[in-house]
């Protein structure tokens, strides 16, 4: 590089005095990426090299994805030209596989915004490199969920009746019918995510711009808008950044609340509870961390961003991860007692085929993936900092969120208050969309790491220039200063 | 007259502060100094003044935006065509809440982006006074001077710690001037809000094909119906349609014609218009065009043949008999004697 490592004060800072000292400094540099400076244009090749690190069998992934999402689209097709009909669908269960996935994707994508949002609100530095990995799952999370919400239409080609504005019969949309909560929120959850991803790239993207040529540049050039990094532009882009993080931590909520209360709404058994709302909002957070987790360890090692993610990181998300097990545990509880003991018979014969009819297998297995698993293992730091056991963990509550959530759609829906119209469901073609959806967002994610800088290079470097080590008596201890 | 620019790359804060005193030392006014950092460096830090700035009021406009758009969506939009259910209100509390609070946030979160581009005047196009070290951890500092105060400025600089210099004529980037970037983000908004709007209204049709109409379904009230014979007599009393019960007319009471009038306004309005005179907002769409109801050969039929054409359909309109039950098409029947 072109300048003299010596001249640079603020990236090298001097090491303490004594043996003792240094060693603890040396500790705590290993421990925490903040307290680990590098140079800054040493941090940028690290965050850009590995976007242009295509492997072959990252190509083969690619191509095998898109195969599935081809599979995906065909048989959307199929399903627009034949009906809803072919995916299982009938009286009673009108509700498939399509609402699951919807609930599913929503609740993953909530992971993203709580991290970066809420974190960033409340100052806990670790936020810092796994903001932008974790936005990015929401934004496609979203995409995936609101992709799978067209597939339940039938007419899908009608969508846009649930857009704000009359039509030929000078009739505006039902403002006040849940459908349209739940587009207007999950449209603004989108909106709101899309633009906070955004706002938070600019300066990555600049710093993009300045170190690649080609296409790269070109696309780059355009996507940073001229930033330059002055004073009035890190003025705005601080108060535009604190606006999106308060705004959007009450629209998050929101999003799953209203997804949950287009069950909680209706009269079905099961369905019609005033708890549903934080139930959903808890679960959501509880997959969707777990899902961030799994993300953090496939592009930590596919990626080779050791640098950056390090055992603090994993040990501060799995650490969470433990408190929603046991919140999810506490919502699921109370969502189960109160039915239980108020003793509703249809809510008997629900409660009997989780316990002990067809659906107990797949239910004690959620029960074993949501809470048994993530409080027998998470408490310990062997298996927080072992990688490999935690996305495991992880994986397990992916499936039992999921399994809770197919409980809920079209399992409770077989049980309605009229015994001769119970049914059970079948999910078909519905089976191969769900995959194409999964398939989607990885692939999505996937070319999405090799065009945009997952790593939030300036906001590490600002963490790093603030973040400190403060001597109190024999110890070297990290302090964070940071300007107001 | 300011004509030159003068950038200087530093290696960290304090000289920057250092130099940026000393150019203010010099004369050079505060708002020619520019600042640019690729890691957030405060005002406080570098010793320069607050930036003023004004997202926040641009958010809370938004707000209210978006507060004002989600009344008029429910509160507004329902009394344009107004339609009873069952006693419901039309203006029901709380999923106006609902509404209110996302589009209040919708508003907040646009209005801030906007602002922020609005504000810094972006996107910058044109060429710019910036060196692509910044972004590699340097802070650079850019002064546009006089040419006479061009060498204080240099020597200031380099005196002071900067690295690098980059020395050029002042050339002014005025921007696109705020009515053409308006222009050019309204017809961002405009041209796919229209594109979409002449889909929306058929304008333009894509015809779909598809077979969900021989799924095997059973269609309501369905029935073997057969055409009279063309000798048939009109009808009186009950009616007989094969395979469905019998129905008697109902009586013209004021009660009735109420009701009547109304399930005309949501069933047969849009077509035949509130008057019935054949003009509603779909008639363009109809060749032949919605009949009149006021004409001499509508009103010239019998109750009992106005009560099949809504039971069956005629031409062009459908059958109602699947949103009508038999005692309300009577009703409408009723109405439909009053519009002479």
């Amino acid at each position: 590089m072109s300048v003299n490592e010596v001249e640079h004060p603020v990236w090298r800072r001097p090491l303490l005095e004594g043996e003792d000292l240094a060693e603890q400094a040396e500790h705590l540099k290993r421990r925490h990426l903040l307290l680990d400076p590098k140079f800054p244009w040493e941090m940028n090749d690290d965050a850009l090299k590995p976007m242009y690190r295509t492997s072959p069998s990252f190509w083969v992934i690619v191509v095998a994805l898109s195969g599935l999402v081809m599979m995906g689209a065909i048989t959307w097709f199929r399903q627009i030209y034949w009906g809803l009909g072919i995916t299982g669908l009938n009286r009673p269960i009108y509700w498939g596989l399509f609402l699951v996935n919807t609930v599913y994707f929503i609740g993953i994508g909530h992971a993203g915004t709580f991290i970066s949002a809420a974190l960033r609100v409340l100052k806990i530095e670790w936020r810092r490199p796994i903001s932008r990995a974790a936005e990015t799952i929401t934004l496609f999370g979203l995409t995936a969920a609101g992709l799978s919400i067209l597939m339940h239409l039938g007419r899908v080609w009608k969508f846009y009746w649930l857009l704000p504005y009359p039509n030929q019969r000078q009739l505006w949309p039902n403002f006040h019918s849940p459908l349209m909560w739940d587009f207007m929120a999950i449209l603004t959850y989108l909106t709101g995510s899309t633009l906070f991803i955004y706002l938070g790239l600019l300066p990555d993207l600049a710093m993009a711009r300045d170190h690649t040529v080609g296409w790269r540049y070109r696309l780059y050039s355009i996507l940073s808008l001229g930033w330059r990094g002055t004073e009035k532009e890190w003025a705005y882009h601080k108060t535009a950044l604190d606006i999106f993080s308060y705004v959007i931590i009450p629209v998050m909520f929101s999003v799953h609340t209203i997804v949950s209360w287009d069950f909680a709404m209706s009269i079905q058994p099961g369905w019609n509870s005033t708890i549903f709302g934080p139930y959903f909002i808890v679960g959501a957070l509880f997959s969707g961390v777990a899902a961030v987790i799994i993300v953090m360890a496939i592009i930590r090692k596919s990626m080779r961003l050791e640098y950056f993610l390090r055992h603090e990181h994993f040990d501060g998300m799995a650490k969470f991860l433990l408190i929603l097990s046991f919140t999810w545990a506490y919502f699921y509880f109370s969502d189960y007692i109160v039915p239980w003991y108020n003793g509703e018979p249809v809510m008997k014969v629900v409660f009997d085929v989780l316990r002990r009819g067809w659906a107990a297998p797949l239910w004690y297995l959620m029960l074993f993936c949501n809470l048994l698993l993530p409080v027998a293992t998470l408490w310990s730091r062997r298996v927080r900092s072992n990688t490999a056991a935690l996305v495991m963990v992880c994986i397990y509550i992916q499936i039992g969120m999921y399994l809770e959530r197919y409980f809920i759609v079209p399992v409770f829906l077989g049980y309605n208050e009229l015994p001769f119209s119970w049914g059970t469901y079948i999910p078909r073609a519905g089976v191969l969309l769900t995959i194409a959806s999964f398939a989607m967002i990885i692939l999505l994610y996937m070319l999405f790491s090799r065009v945009v800088p997952l790593i939030p290079v300036w906001e590490i470097l600002e963490g790093q220039i603030f973040q400190g080590l403060k001597r109190i008596g024999r110890a070297l201890l990290p302090a964070r200063s940071e300007p107001h | 007259m300011a004509n030159r620019s003068i950038l200087g790359l530093f290696h960290e804060a304090t000289s920057t502060a250092d130099t940026i005193d000393r150019l203010r030392d010099l004369g050079v006014a505060e708002e020619a100094i520019t600042v640019m950092s690729g890691v957030p460096y405060t005002p406080e830090i570098l010793g320069r003044r607050p930036v003023y700035e004004r997202l926040l009021p641009i958010a809370l406009l938004g707000a209210v935006g978006g507060f004002l758009a989600a009344l008029f969506l429910t509160v507004v939009t329902p009394h344009l065509y107004p339609i009873e259910v069952g006693g419901q209100p039309l203006i029901p509390g709380p999923p106006t809440i609902i509404i209110v609070f996302e589009f209040t946030m919708l508003g907040t979160l646009l209005a801030t982006f906007g602002g922020l581009l609005a504000e810094i005047a972006f996107p910058a196009v044109g060429r710019q006074d910036y060196d692509h070290r910044i972004t590699e951890g340097h802070i650079g500092v850019l002064a546009v001077v006089d040419e006479a105060l061009a060498d204080q400025v240099e020597g200031a600089l380099k005196e002071l710690g900067a690295h690098h210099l980059k020395i050029d004529e002042a050339h002014h980037v005025p921007g696109p001037r705020p009515w053409r970037r308006l222009a050019f983000v309204g017809a961002f908004a405009v041209v796919p809000t229209v594109i979409g709007l002449l889909f929306a209204y058929s304008v333009l049709v894509i015809p779909l094909p598809n077979q969900m109409v021989n799924q095997p379904s059973i269609a309501f009230d369905q029935g073997p119906r057969l055409a009279a014979p063309a000798e048939a007599v009109p009808i009186q009393g009950p009616v007989l349609i094969d395979g469905l019960p019998a129905s008697a007319p109902v009586p013209a009471t004021a009660d009735s014609l109420q009701r009547g009038s109304i399930l005309f306004s949501i069933n047969c309005a849009m077509c035949h218009g509130q008057d019935g005179g054949g003009r509603g907002n779909l008639s363009g769409y109809f060749n032949p065009p919605p009949a009149d109801l006021t004409s001499e050969r509508v009103q010239g039929l019998t109750d009992q043949q106005i009560f099949l054409v809504l039971t069956q359909g005629r031409g062009l309109m459908p059958s109602v008999a699947e949103n009508l039950l038999p005692v309300e098409r009577w009703d409408v029947v009723n109405h439909v004697r009053t519009l002479r």
